[in-house]
């Protein structure tokens, strides 16, 4: 939490009000989000409990390596984005720009990966639950239910990663700017709050997609 | 700041053993029923993310009601709308008969 900005503006009492009335609101979003998210989740709970086999038969489907190699590309993005709020805290603008680059570099991987390779390959695999839908016979139906998930929950958390990709891209310039300071750096807590939600969105993606349904 | 560090670091550690864990996992031969826990892991990665890389416990008091708030809506959102599947008995319908 940044201890304190140098100006605050007049609704707030002090700087320290300011920066942590953002925090709180980006918790509250957040908090909204969880929810938005949770009606995904039991969509999953709910269509895999009647659709069992089908819903594995999908997921056997997916490309198990991409899901997991983008895995380890978000928590490091994540983990290398809080690396560079510590920097800022400690006063060192130059990582703090060099970090957040890296994490935006490997949030681009991660949507190259997932929607450039992974997705042309579905669609190629007529994997869409479209009139050509490849899966057929009794499984059919619970296979175009878990596609339909697979598509709606990785096309929502790839519009989440745009968003925090320009919020990550804002946070490089305010710093080339050299706006940041030990003293003040509230966007940067913000952002990485939501650039963190979003990997947290993905660990709960990963296995519901790729691991449950897998399997001998 | 290094001991700051340190913790994102070894906070990252663990998140890459738990993802191996839960990698591990999926492939044992679990009840297709029972085949939900390989979700464990990703809950505590999920708690490790909070915690460490977003530090849900530093800052002030309505960030951990608002944290609070989320996991409690959470429970109530999946936990009743997963009671009708769990508990509902399905009887076999019969066939009926052609006159």
């Amino acid at each position: 939490m940044p201890e304190a900005s140098l100006t605050h503006e007049f609704q707030y009492s002090s700087a320290r009000h300011q920066a942590e009335t953002a925090i709180s609101g980006m918790w509250l979003f957040l908090a909204t989000e969880v929810l938005f998210f949770g009606a995904l989740f039991l969509t999953w709970i709910y269509s895999r409990h009647w659709n069992q086999a089908g819903f594995d038969a999908g997921a056997r489907r997916t490309d198990l390596a991409i899901g997991t190699i983008n895995t380890v590309i978000l928590l490091a993005s994540s983990f290398i984005f809080s690396a560079g709020l510590a920097f800022i805290e400690a006063g060192n603008t130059r990582r703090l720009i060099q970090c957040c680059a890296i994490a935006w570099l490997l949030g681009i991987g991660f949507l190259i990966l997932k929607f450039g390779i992974e997705w042309r390959e579905d669609f190629s695999k007529h994997l869409f639950p479209g009139p050509d839908f490849a899966i057929n016979g009794p499984l059919g139906g619970g296979a175009r239910i878990f596609f339909v998930f697979y598509f709606l929950g990785t096309a929502v958390h790839g519009l989440h990663m745009i968003g925090g990709l320009v919020l990550v891209g804002w946070i490089i310039l305010r710093a080339r700017r050299d706006e940041f300071s030990f003293r003040y750096y509230t966007p940067v807590c913000v952002v990485g709050l939501y650039w963190s939600f979003v990997d947290m969105v993905w660990i709960v993606l990963y296995p519901l997609i790729y691991l449950v349904g897998r399997g001998p | 700041m290094s001991q700051r560090f340190r913790s994102l670091l070894l906070a990252w550690v663990l998140l890459m053993v738990l993802l191996a864990i839960e990698f591990g996992t999926s492939f044992l031969p679990l009840d297709r029923s029972a085949r939900p826990l390989v979700l464990i892991p990703a809950v505590l990665m999920v708690a490790v993310v909070g915690t460490i890389f977003m530090e849900v416990g530093r800052g002030p008091e309505i960030v951990r009601l608002f944290a609070v708030a989320a996991l409690l809506w959470l429970s109530m959102l999946l936990g009743l709308g997963s009671l009708d599947p769990m508990t509902r008995i399905d009887y076999p319908v019969q066939a009926a008969h052609p006159r």
